[in-house]
């Protein structure tokens, strides 16, 4: 792992992920993007090779940040902060879903095709069973 | 909720950044506690008091119209 925890913050304002707080995190988040500049700008290269590039290079800088991410130190307030902005988007995502499914129904509907979007079908079926289970372990831990 | 953290917090000369420190907590969690618009957990009140060589009762009071 190369990016370190103290070098990064977690982001609250502005959506998902981490934000440098330091210059080393500067320093890692310029390097990540010049390097993928570099790669980009190599005259002649094969599309598939700078296609599969970028997308191995993407997966390394998100591997190499999610231990960053789960490492962030937060205290009670801010995990209960944290848990509440969280429940919020949640409830305005499952919003946007169930009417975007409803949507798609009536539409598919009115031209006698039934099509569903079974991969928002499954983000909110997902969902509601990530939560069952999140409240189960917590019912069991005694939280 | 009122407490005396500041207070107790300039008698032994600490920033809010060193009782951060001390109890665990970011400065932000500290600033809010001193302003008494945070109620600490029990931990972290027994915490925040153990910091400060006093007791929760001394450090934190009630108000009778405190709402959540």
């Amino acid at each position: 792992m190369i990016a370190k925890p103290e070098w990064f913050e977690q982001r609250k304002y502005s959506g998902w992920g981490v934000t440098p707080r330091s210059w080393q995190g500067w320093a890692y988040t310029l390097a990540v993007l010049v390097l993928l500049v570099i790669f980009l700008s190599i005259p002649d290269l094969d599309s598939q090779v700078r296609t599969a590039g970028t997308v191995l290079w993407v997966a390394f800088v998100v591997l190499d940040i999610l231990p960053v991410m789960v490492a962030a130190k937060k205290d009670e307030r801010e995990y209960k902060n944290e848990a509440i902005a969280e429940r919020n988007a949640s409830w305005f995502m499952v919003m946007v879903l169930v009417i975007g499914i409803l949507y798609e129904l009536i539409i598919s509907g009115l031209s006698h095709e039934l099509s569903i979007n079974w991969f928002m079908v499954l983000a909110l079926f997902g969902g509601a069973i990530v939560k069952g289970v999140s409240n189960y372990r917590m019912d069991q831990k005694g939280c | 909720m009122k407490t005396r953290i500041k207070e107790l917090r300039a008698r032994y000369n600490l920033t809010q950044q060193d009782l951060a420190d001390k109890v665990g907590v970011s400065r932000m969690t500290i600033v809010f506690l001193e302003k008494g618009t945070y109620n600490p957990s029990l931990k972290l009140a027994c915490r925040t008091a153990r910091a400060l060589n006093t007791t929760i009762e001394d450090l934190f009071s009630c108000d009778e119209d405190d709402e959540d």
